[in-house]
């Protein structure tokens, strides 16, 4: 047993999920719907496999290798360290909810499933993969369904919305490509094992390289002023759409700020470190200002996804800097848990607006008013994940900015005025639970309903983890700080 | 080296020759299905042929005409792609008066791509240009109706045009090297002028027959005036012969007559050039024409790189089997759907498994991963920045993107629910249902088994 290749079982079990659907369960929507949880969960429990099994500090773990091009040294190649491991839970948590929610989507459900179940493989195999090329096949891929699923099952202007993603993004990592055929000119190998140890490129090559990298991952993330697609396509994505794309595909931009910018061009980062600073506090300040100007519920919150990855960047960034290796592991510890915190919280909130937005048929702030009453599951839950999104002690993020904004605090002090973002913040969560959830009820939503079985069991699921990690962050922590401080 | 050895390693192009005879016998006799089984016969066999003779790294009678890595791989994939094209045509023009005479047609003009593509000696490639251009000219005008004698006159005369100016230009080579072999060209480090001359004339002649901008402008038109099908082989065949015989030709001319940076421009500005003016039209063969200019600048990115790159003849060969399995496979789709782009409107309701297929190839000549034409470009790109032009690298990305929102046109309106007017489809016979199968498979799967390729 001890031999089985999960990772590889984990990755590629939705994609067969996803094929054995289209081969023989045609046009049923129930058949769809129960491959699909039947499937996620099965990866769910994989992963918690992988989870057990654990990380080596300083290596990869539980390295998966095959050839594939061998002339050019290419190779499926997976693995894992405290970096990706906890992305890699939080992708399958994310897609096992998303699925249970998607049950009650009736109009082609088949096509929908398969769908989610690529984008499933797509995610997992980014994070995994330890092979450059295999790494960009997987980023890339999850366009592809995203598009579709925005353009098929989005709202009223998502052809528009999906032709900007998908030309915006195909944009944006085509740089990436660039960069890592760099890095395999330089070396003669795809293996990210030995551009992480060796980093191959110098000079100007490496500083090009990172150019490209941070454009990629800028737009990924999204980092201002590369932000622009998000909101638009947020707006018009389906819910579990938005709770994917907010909640794991995001992490594709952090995740690979840090495995590729800092890690495989490590001199050229320190050098550049400032400039990626100031993007990471403006991302910070500019996304949640914007957010308290928004009266739609779903372009806020998707305004404070850009918010919060600005304080990923910014903790990546002066782990870049600094040269004590104590704070750069605060540094990255705090930035990856955020990425973690992120995804819970955000799916959460993209959830609950979606709910809401499936019942009254708007999103607009000022239509409602006093919901708490009529439906307390609904308005408990959105009270609690804006909490947690502000950045509520005993909840998800606050742990996670804490140990940036110290290590910001103690590398470049300046930084830390960002700050007043979590003020901002507040103030626009607060604002959006009075108009929505209190004062007074109005008559319009009078036979509103709560939240039903299927709606309450992924809301507590993540309430109940968000909880856990504010409480507890070093159930997460350790696995992650393992790594960090070996780097 | 003794003749019989010479003559052992030419047994494809034997086999295939022979093959076209016999095909122009079967016309004679009426049976042009006899003339397609030979054809399909002969190209099998000298595929078969080519694998006895692949990793040979020589040339015979007298250097004119090499057996090397790349014609043994540019066999391996002209061949087959041949075939795929020969069963499109079957399935277009079955019963039509002349159908076998096209079959001998195609084969004759596979047989001067094989001489274009290991030609070592300047007659030779005349000889190829010459032998694919006529054979071409009389495809193009196969229906006999105004639009295809139109096409094929200014295809005819163009060529006449380019070809002149190509013989013209090579007698300055002939005359600088002292004779016609092109290893001899490495000669011309001392007269970059002379260097100079002749690769204009090359690029004028071959980059006429490869459809390269500037000398582009009958591609779209021969196309639309030609049967679905041979515009399908013209925008394959005779394109990537033209490639591999700039590839063969490009590699002992000196550097410092700076040929890779007239390469790198004129590389540049087909890939922009093509794909915008794909985004404008409405016409699904002048938009797949266009989107073949476009994909010929991204081909240009692995000559340049001939020469100074290992990279350089793998990326080629990869990207060129990719090329033709997702171009067959578009034009297959466009033969069942229509010519018109608002014929696909609702295609992907309608018929989900062609529009599924069609999806993966516009997304594959896009360049998505994992998809064929992802590895073929992704070998590109490297081969580019290995010969140190990253700025070609990054205008070749720009032109991904043009590409997708030119596919995208395509693809939106596949995916727009199904108009009233919809007429029903017709079902794909045994022929095209063999090509998509074929050109599926190879578009989807040769990404991940690409090792079988040379590399």
């Amino acid at each position: 047993m001890a031999s089985l290749p999960l990772l590889t079982l984990a990755t590629f079990l939705p994609l067969l999920g996803g094929l054995l659907l289209m081969a023989f369960a045609g046009r049923s929507t129930r058949a769809a719907h129960m491959i699909s949880v039947a499937t996620t969960g099965l990866v769910l429990m994989i992963t918690l496999g992988i989870w057990e099994r654990g990380t080596l500090p300083g290596a990869f773990a539980q390295v998966e290798e095959v050839t594939w091009i061998p002339s050019i040294d290419a190779a499926f190649r997976l693995g894992v360290d405290g970096l990706s491991l906890p992305l890699i839970l939080l992708t399958a948590v994310l897609f096992f909810l998303a699925a249970i929610y998607s049950m009650r989507l009736s109009d082609r459900a088949p096509t929908f499933v398969v769908l989610l179940l690529m984008l499933e493989t797509a995610a997992l195999g980014t994070f995994a993969a330890l092979d450059g090329l295999l790494f960009y096949v997987f980023f890339e891929v999850s366009l592809v369904s995203m598009y579709f699923m925005i353009t098929g099952w989005g709202h009223e202007d998502r052809q528009r919305a999906g032709l900007m993603f998908f030309l915006y993004t195909l944009l944006g990592s085509l740089p990436l490509l660039l960069a890592i055929l760099g890095l395999y000119i330089a070396s003669g190998t795809f293996d990210m094992r030995a551009w992480i140890d060796a980093p191959p490129l110098a000079g100007l090559g490496a500083m090009l390289a990172l150019a490209a990298m941070l454009f990629t991952f800028a737009v990924k993330i999204p980092s201002f002023p590369v932000h622009t697609w998000l909101p638009a396509a947020h707006v018009e994505a389906p819910t579990v759409g938005s709770v994917i794309l907010a909640g794991v595909m995001l992490k594709f931009g952090t995740y690979g700020l840090i495995r590729f910018a800092l890690q495989m061009t490590p001199e050229a980062f320190a050098k550049a470190g400032t400039l990626i600073l100031i993007f990471g506090v403006l991302s910070a300040v500019y996304g949640a200002l914007v957010a308290l100007a928004q009266s739609d519920l779903k372009r806020m919150v998707a305004y404070t996804s850009v918010n919060h990855m600005g304080y990923v960047i910014m903790g990546v960034a002066v782990a870049g800097m600094t040269m004590d290796s104590n704070m750069r592991a605060v540094a990255l510890d705090g930035a990856t848990l955020q990425m973690v915190s992120h995804g819970l919280v955000t799916g959460a909130l993209f959830f609950l607006v979606g709910m809401l937005y499936e019942r009254a048929g708007t999103r607009e702030m000022g239509d409602f008013g006093g919901l708490l009453g009529r439906l307390p599951w609904l308005g408990w839950a959105y009270i609690l994940s804006a909490f947690a999104s502000l950045g509520l002690p005993g909840l998800a993020h606050f742990p996670a900015e804490f140990q940036i904004f110290l290590a910001t605090l103690n590398i470049q002090p300046w930084a830390t005025l960002a700050i007043v973002a979590i003020a901002i913040t507040a103030g626009l969560y607060l604002r959006s639970i009075a108009s929505v959830f209190l004062g007074t009820p109005r008559d319009r939503w009078a036979a509103m309903a709560d939240l039903d079985g299927q709606e309450r069991l992924v809301i507590i699921a993540l309430l109940v983890m968000i909880a856990a990690i504010g409480l507890a962050p070093g159930i997460l922590l350790d696995v992650i700080h393992a790594t960090t401080a070996a780097m | 080296m003794d003749m019989a050895h010479n003559l052992s390693l030419l047994f494809p192009e034997m086999s295939l020759a022979l093959a076209a005879f016999m095909m122009l016998v079967a016309e004679m006799l009426r049976s042009p299905r006899l003339a397609l089984a030979i054809g399909l016969i002969g190209l099998g066999a000298a595929t078969a042929l080519t694998l006895q003779v692949l990793g040979a790294d020589t040339s015979v009678f007298g250097g004119t005409y090499r057996v090397d890595f790349l014609s043994g791989w540019a066999k391996l994939v002209l061949l087959p792609g041949t075939a795929l094209a020969l069963l499109l045509v079957r399935s277009e023009l079955a019963g039509r008066p002349r159908e076998g005479s096209v079959y001998s047609l195609m084969v004759l003009v596979t047989l001067g791509a094989l001489m274009l593509s290991g030609a070592g000696d300047m007659m030779l490639l005349v000889l190829g240009v010459v032998l694919t251009g006529l054979g071409s000219f009389a495809l193009v005008a196969f229906p006999r109706d105004d639009a295809a004698t139109e096409a094929a006159m200014k295809y005819l005369v163009f060529g006449s045009v380019t070809g002149a100016i190509m013989i013209y230009g090579l007698t300055f080579w002939f005359g600088g090297a002292g004779t016609t072999l092109t290893s001899a060209l490495a000669g011309l480090d001392q007269s970059p002028l002379i260097a100079i001359a002749g690769l204009i004339a090359v690029i004028v002649g071959l980059g006429y027959k490869a459809a390269v901008f500037p000398f582009h402008f009958w591609a779209p038109d021969a196309y639309q005036g030609a049967p679905v099908s041979v515009a399908a082989y013209l925008s394959v065949i005779t394109k990537l012969a033209a490639f591999f015989a700039l590839a063969q030709t490009l590699r002992d001319l000196p550097q410092n007559s700076g040929w890779p940076l007239a390469i790198a421009a004129l590389s540049a500005l087909t890939m922009i050039f093509g794909y915008l003016a794909a985004l404008v039209q409405n016409q699904m063969v002048r938009l797949i024409a266009y989107s073949s200019i476009a994909q010929s600048g991204y081909l240009l990115l692995g000559i340049v790189a001939v020469g100074s790159g290992a990279l350089a003849l793998p990326s080629l060969v990869v990207f060129a089997g990719a090329y033709i399995a997702m171009n067959l496979g578009a034009f297959a789709v466009i033969m069942i759907a229509g010519r018109e782009l608002r014929d696909f409107a609702g295609l992907g309701r309608q018929a989900p498994l062609i529009g599924l297929a069609m999806l993966i190839y516009l997304l594959s000549l896009t360049g998505i991963p994992p998809l064929f034409g992802f590895i073929g470009k992704a070998y590109l790109f490297a081969a580019a920045m290995d010969a140190g032009y990253l700025w070609l690298a990054v205008v070749a990305i720009i032109g991904s993107v043009l590409a997708l929102a030119a596919y995208l046109r395509i693809i939106a309106e596949m995916y727009k629910p199904i108009p009233a007017d919809a007429r029903t489809l017709p079902r794909p016979d045994a022929a095209l249902f063999l090509v998509l199968a074929a050109t599926l498979a190879a578009t989807l799967f040769m990404g991940l088994f690409v090792s079988i390729l040379p590399g």
